[in-house]
């Protein structure tokens, strides 16, 4: 029987609002203590609004935990405006209470490997702040490989380079527009480290076309890893089975509750 | 003020009050219990289950539009044998009535279903989908068809005495029609509505937003076409009807009761509010209090046609 671990459906408030050029946005979230133990990779769904349209509650990695005042916990969310849900929340007001059900899914594994790559496509960076900063905890290396179609999509670059150099590691970026990095994919300057057998583990998050190369690449240099998936979804919790991710056994596993991390060669890409 | 007394008999079925979960939003009842308080419940409706486990359709499966989700799961679960064993048991702790929905792709198969139950003691009664959009055989193929359907319902009335429910399909011309098929073939509760044949494209990529392109369409954006079938089948035919479509607050349970249904199942809500349930049953319970009603009865069908023509 699939239980869940712990999970809680609460009310959380907005502590800050943090809007950045081009549509992307962190939000800063008060809410109850459950928090403070997210694994990097879980996620929430929040509820914007209380309107017909969005409906649904919305997906988003937890980007980030803190300590505020006292027991105080926070949560940071990264995003973009998208679409109507993603735009009521990026201009939400500190002091905003919102329903958040989480921490949900399952996070990135922690198993002790020397050197790993951590691989980001835009706002796919998202979950992969709180699995720099556990990795950082357990004094692991790892580069950061950020990728983006310009700079701007590079959310808190700055941030994720003081992380990575104080891992010992490096940050790697690349654009498509040439406006930081490499001009280029972010798969280009992986791949000439991979085959190098830099890496023992690589852990991605982004677009789909990013992580079905992840896991082509890796498969071809025989190292193992994870992903983080986005699919549509309709609950996060597991009733409306809605979010089927294809497995190499021709059956489905469901991204919220069996996921939103699998490992590169359980999916069928 | 004696607490108000929400429990309703329908069709054979006693239920503590009026509020179920509807099939296919609530998984199997149990896995839920941290997140919903199952005791409030009047009755879970499992998932749609077959005699083996169905894999589903790839993804994606699910869409928002408007004041609405789209779907097309086709019908993913665990199947019968799994449901018996794993959660049955777990499920008897609870005054809510499990209502197992059952779907086959033959006659025989719902047959089988409803006989493998029929002697399960926290089963209380069986819900014949007949209706599901998402799937290429069974469901809908008996679903649509008035002397089809008629038969399917009588094969499953002789294997069991259970209160048998047949879930009714919006996308026909005559959903009293059915409805009349089922009571000919001997069913006891009718439950309105399955979901909306729809769609949706992206104008951005061209494409459609689900893998099967068509789908079913649940939540507010279908209540209006929910409550109409429910006042025409309630209207038309001697059954109890269960409202089924787009309930969000206590008005709309409300509003299902006046057009003639008994109780309502919640669904599409769940998504976004996992114990939606315990909020409808306390709403519900404070509405008839404060209209000076001792119980949910004399709502049903009490809709108020004076002035009015039908139009």
């Amino acid at each position: 029987m699939l239980l869940c671990g712990r999970m809680e459906d609460i009310q959380g408030s907005v502590v800050a609002v943090h809007r950045r050029p081009h549509s992307y946005f962190r939000l800063r979230l008060h809410v109850t203590a459950t928090f403070a133990d997210a694994e990097p990779g879980q996620f929430v769904m929040v509820q914007v609004g209380h309107c017909l349209e969005p409906f649904l509650r919305r997906a988003f990695s937890i980007h980030d935990v803190s300590r505020g005042e006292g027991q105080d916990v926070h949560i940071d969310l990264l995003g973009k405006e998208i679409g109507r849900g993603t735009s009521l929340l990026g201009q939400s007001r500190a002091g905003d209470v919102l329903r958040i059900l989480g921490p949900l899914g399952h996070g990135f594994q922690m198993k002790e490997h020397s050197r790993v790559a951590l691989v980001a496509g835009g706002v796919g960076s998202a979950p992969l702040l709180l699995l720099a900063r556990r990795l950082l905890d357990r004094g692991r290396t790892f580069d950061f490989f950020y990728g983006g179609r310009s700079q701007s999509d590079l959310s808190r670059r700055e941030l994720f380079a003081r992380l990575t150099e104080e891992s010992g590691g490096e940050l790697i970026g690349t654009t498509e527009d040439g406006s930081f990095g490499e001009t280029g994919l972010i798969t280009v300057p992986l791949e000439r480290r991979l085959v190098r057998g830099t890496y023992d583990f690589v852990y991605g998050c982004g677009p789909m076309p990013l992580l079905a190369a992840l896991a082509n690449l890796c498969s071809r240099c025989g190292i193992d890893g994870e992903a983080a998936l986005e699919t549509p979804m309709g609950c996060g919790y597991g009733a409306c089975l809605g979010c089927a991710v294809p497995r190499l056994d021709g059956s489905f596993a469901l991204c919220c509750k069996q996921g939103p991390v699998f490992r590169f060669d359980e999916v069928r890409w | 003020m004696t607490p108000v007394d929400l429990s309703v008999e329908l069709g054979g079925l006693l239920l503590p009050n009026p509020i179920l979960t509807a099939s296919g939003t609530f998984g199997y009842g149990l896995e839920f219990g941290h997140l919903a308080d199952l005791e409030a419940l009047g009755g879970i409706v499992t998932k749609g289950l077959s005699l083996e486990p169905r894999l589903g359709n790839p993804g994606p499966r699910i869409c928002e539009t408007r004041g609405g989700v789209l779907n097309s799961i086709g019908l993913q679960n665990i199947g019968i044998e799994a449901f018996l064993s794993d959660y049955v048991a777990g499920l008897r702790q609870y005054p809510a009535q499990v209502i197992v929905n059952l779907f086959g792709e033959t006659a025989e198969e719902y047959r089988k279903l409803s006989t493998r139950v029929r002697d399960v003691p926290e089963i209380a009664a069986v819900e014949l989908n007949v209706s599901c959009p998402n799937v290429e055989r069974g469901g809908i193929e008996f679903g649509h068809d008035p002397k089809r359907l008629e038969d399917l319902v009588a094969s499953v009335r002789d294997s069991t005495d259970k209160p048998l429910i047949v879930k009714l399909s919006p996308n026909v011309t005559s959903p009293v029609a059915l409805a009349e098929a089922c009571q000919r073939g001997g069913a006891d509760i009718l439950s309105c509505i399955n979901t909306v044949m729809g769609m949706a494209i992206d104008h951005r990529s061209r494409k459609p937003l689900l893998h099967t392109v068509r789908g079913g369409l649940s939540g507010p954006a279908i209540k209006p076409i929910a409550l109409r079938i429910v006042f025409d089948v309630a209207r038309e035919v001697d059954l109890p009807v269960i409202g089924i479509g787009g309930v969000e607050a206590v008005e709309d349970v409300v509003e299902f009761l006046l057009a003639g249904a008994s109780a309502v199942q919640v669904g599409t809500l769940l998504f976004r509010e996992p114990n939606a349930p315990r909020r409808l049953v306390k709403e519900l319970g404070d509405y008839l209090a404060e209209a000076g009603l001792d119980g949910v009865a004399s709502l049903i069908g009490a809709i108020d046609l004076d002035g009015t023509t039908l139009g």
